[in-house]
């Protein structure tokens, strides 16, 4: 359920976060959305991929946590079991809301903070509270609108950076099929950089991707597919487990 | 020392001048190093005839090798999804009447034949409803693939309507720009021979000599070079297809919302039918029919009534007549020339075939392009010898749709049913498949136009019956068919439910674009 409202100072006087993790805040999800200025950190523990919106066909930045709906292989219980978490995650249940024509970009002036007060974190009995006793935002809050304003900016980067990948054609499927229990299974939508392409690139496209800084982002997200071979090992204990059990 | 083949010259352009130009010059540019050209030259004065809005499947990979993107030519083009069509009237003339031919193979086509499980045992369903899930998806008016699906793939085999004056225009941008066509607005004046009987050159309107080593005669119904400069007969088949005319429509839209019928609508009418195709911006609506049979005028009142039909107020809308001689040139290369399109010949709209001859012609050329003047005789043997086969079997198939309607009604359903009409070839597949279902061993070429497939979609869609093999089947076949019948029952509900309607899925093309991969 989602119910934001703009975030105020006495309508949420009282309002609390609890800050931990775990499948009852939502976070038993496969794909996460992630901005490109993260990549030097997700490369070191997840996959991270393009994945098409099934409504638009618009590639956007994922980081990969499981093999169906639902899953995060990362997550047991009340720990998610990896030293980075993405921005996406850690803002919850706080979203920035643009108050301008579909389209337009957010500046501090057009965008509002608001909060989902549906989400299984928000209440008043504990956890971080979002302004203190004078009205000014907890240390906690001043984290938060850091991550918010991030996310905001790295959301419009990103996107270019995609839109880039797209013009110079460098974007391919990964043919990904994997064994559990003795039976194959193909993941289809998954796709990254084509790396031969890549090389082949002409001196003109690599000093635009260079200036851009998009070419480091671009071999961040070739190396960070191998965590592929994380997920599988990961999935293949949690089934293994569950025998067992 | 032999002459060598670099310089091509293409009259005519229309659709079938720049498809061709575009297929020659992307293959070419793949294949070999440097030294060719490919120029057009295309008159300013002759209109083209543009009805071709139906392609087939085979369209996709074509714009693909010429390195269009799918995005540009749907939105440039007019262009809608077409995944087959729907033939309504043409067995009884009833209008509960009808059957599809969908784009689709059926089931499991590479390993089983499921026709013959069908004859034996269908409950009553129809063929193509039986053995694939596009009849299913079309009657919903959902398109045959999803934003997710990359250009040029599908969820659903599909080709394409689009508005073919609009489509020449963009091919000449793309070929000119990007492929490096030459391009010379201007008339030929005069042909020139060299002392051998091949064309040396085409003198101008513009006073200058287009010389080339091979002529390409795309100069539609005119047949300019091999038709009028080389005489080659033309071999009439009016009496196997019947229709001459065809009466054509541009038809707007109710408003903009309306949904895009995502295949063609094909209404048998007294003496021959009515196409109605879906573009994103208009409908493209004609009659066409055998002038032995009705006049025009008559012609002209029944395209109304089917206008008025769909509540389309007519009086506003300007009619176009075209009138043609079904048939083909006796050949189709002829020392350095070789006819694509219309003036290489033309049966009638059915099926989509003039399209389809265009970009198979012009890939042959490019897949067996003649090195030198010595090696052009053998490709352009080898090139008659397909092509005469591949005509004969789209007469045929075009044929079928006709002979074996059950109608009562009028002298031009009764006569198509004379086996005087039908060509003895046809006659025989008939025979052998009142016992058998079709197979694609019934056929010689491995490259078939019409797959055995199509002819079970018309033969079954028509009530056409095959005995069911009296010595039955084997229960582990009935098994395998069991689940491929199954299949289809899961893919109908998967699809219906997941795609989205043709207006919507080009409307989200039209805002997003689709993706390359």
């Amino acid at each position: 359920m989602t119910n934001f409202t703009v975030l105020d100072t006495k309508t949420h006087k009282n309002t609390r976060v609890m800050t931990g993790r775990g499948a009852k805040f939502g976070e038993n999800i496969h794909l996460v959305p992630v901005i490109a200025a993260e990549l030097n950190k997700l490369m070191l523990e997840y996959p991270v991929c393009l994945i098409k919106d099934n409504e638009t066909g618009q590639f956007g930045l994922s980081a990969l946590l499981g093999f169906e709906v639902g899953e995060n292989l990362f997550l047991n219980e009340d720990q998610w079991e990896a030293n980075y978490i993405p921005l996406h995650i850690r803002r919850q249940p706080f979203m920035v809301a643009v108050n301008s024509p579909a389209g337009a970009k957010p500046t501090p002036e057009n965008t509002v903070i608001t909060i989902n007060m549906d989400n299984a974190r928000v209440q008043e009995a504990e956890g971080e509270l979002i302004f203190d006793d004078k009205g000014n935002t907890t240390p906690y809050m001043n984290e938060v609108n850091n991550q918010l304003a991030t996310l905001v900016n790295g959301m419009i980067q990103t996107e270019a950076f995609i839109k880039t990948l797209s013009e110079y054609d460098l974007i391919e499927a990964v043919q990904l099929t994997v064994s559990f229990n003795h039976e194959d299974k193909r993941f289809d939508g998954i796709y990254t950089i084509n790396e031969e392409k890549l090389k082949k690139s002409s001196p003109e496209v690599l000093t635009d991707l260079h200036q851009k800084g998009y070419l480091q982002a671009c071999y961040l997200l070739m190396a960070s597919i191998g965590h592929v071979q994380k997920l599988i090992t990961l999935k293949r204990k949690y089934l293994t487990q569950n025998k067992n059990n | 020392m032999t002459k060598h083949i670099k310089n091509i010259v293409i009259v005519g352009g229309g659709t079938a001048g720049w498809v061709t130009a575009g297929i020659l010059a992307s293959t070419l540019k793949k294949e070999v190093d440097s030294g060719f050209s490919i120029t057009l030259i295309e008159s300013p004065d002759i209109p083209i005839v543009g009805v071709g809005e139906g392609t087939w499947p085979t369209m996709r990979n074509t714009l693909k090798n010429m390195g269009i993107r799918e995005t540009d030519f749907i939105k440039e083009c007019n262009v809608s999804f077409k995944q087959g069509a729907k033939f309504s009237q043409w067995v009884r003339g009833s209008k509960d009447d009808f059957y599809y031919h969908p784009l689709v193979l059926p089931q499991g086509y590479d390993s089983i034949n499921l026709a013959k499980h069908w004859v034996n045992h269908n409950g009553g369903q129809s063929f193509s409803n039986a053995v694939c899930f596009q009849e299913a998806i079309c009657e919903l008016g959902l398109a045959p693939k999803q934003m997710i699906t990359a250009e040029y793939a599908a969820v659903a085999n599909y080709a394409y309507h689009l508005d073919a004056g609009v489509f020449s225009e963009f091919l000449k941008k793309h070929c000119t720009k990007t492929l490096g066509v030459n391009y010379v607005s201007a008339n030929v004046v005069k042909v020139n021979s060299a002392s051998n009987g091949d064309i040396s050159s085409l003198n101008t309107s513009l006073n200058t000599e287009l010389l080339g080593d091979l002529f390409i005669d795309c100069t539609g119904f005119k047949s300019l070079l091999l038709g009028e400069h080389f005489n080659v007969p033309f071999v009439s088949c009016s009496d196997t297809l019947f229709a001459d005319r065809a009466l054509a429509v541009q038809v707007p839209y109710e408003n903009e919302n309306s949904p895009i019928v995502s295949h063609t609508l094909s209404t048998a009418q007294s003496a021959g039918w009515i196409w109605d195709i879906g573009l994103s911006t208009r409908r493209g609506v004609g009659h066409v029919y055998s002038s032995r049979y009705i006049s025009d005028d008559q012609a002209h009142q029944e395209l109304l009534n089917y206008l008025k039909r769909s509540s389309v107020e007519a009086e506003n809308l300007s009619f176009r007549k075209i009138a043609f001689n079904p048939g083909h040139r006796e050949k189709f290369w002829e020392k350095n020339c070789v006819a694509i399109g219309l003036s290489a010949g033309f049966l009638e709209p059915l099926e989509a075939s003039a399209l389809l001859l265009v970009e198979i012609s012009a890939q042959m050329i490019a897949d067996k392009f003649p090195t030198n003047r010595t090696t052009m005789d053998i490709a352009a043997k080898r090139f008659n010898n397909t092509f005469s086969y591949r005509w004969e079997r789209i007469i045929d198939f075009l044929k079928l749709h006709y002979c074996l309607n059950k109608r009562t009604d009028s002298q031009f359903w009764v006569d198509h049913r004379n086996p005087n009409t039908i060509s003895d070839h046809l006659k025989e597949q008939l025979l052998l498949w009142q016992y058998q279902v079709p197979s694609d061993t019934d056929f010689e070429q491995l490259l078939e136009i019409f797959p055995a497939a199509s002819y079970q979609y018309i033969l079954y869609g028509m009530g056409f019956i095959t005995e069911p093999n009296p010595l039955g089947i084997s229960a582990q076949s009935q098994q395998v068919a069991a689940d491929h019948f199954q299949q289809v029952v899961t893919q109908k509900k998967e699809h219906t439910s997941t795609l989205k309607t043709n207006r919507e899925l080009l409307n989200k093309i039209y805002q997003y674009g689709l993706q390359r991969v």
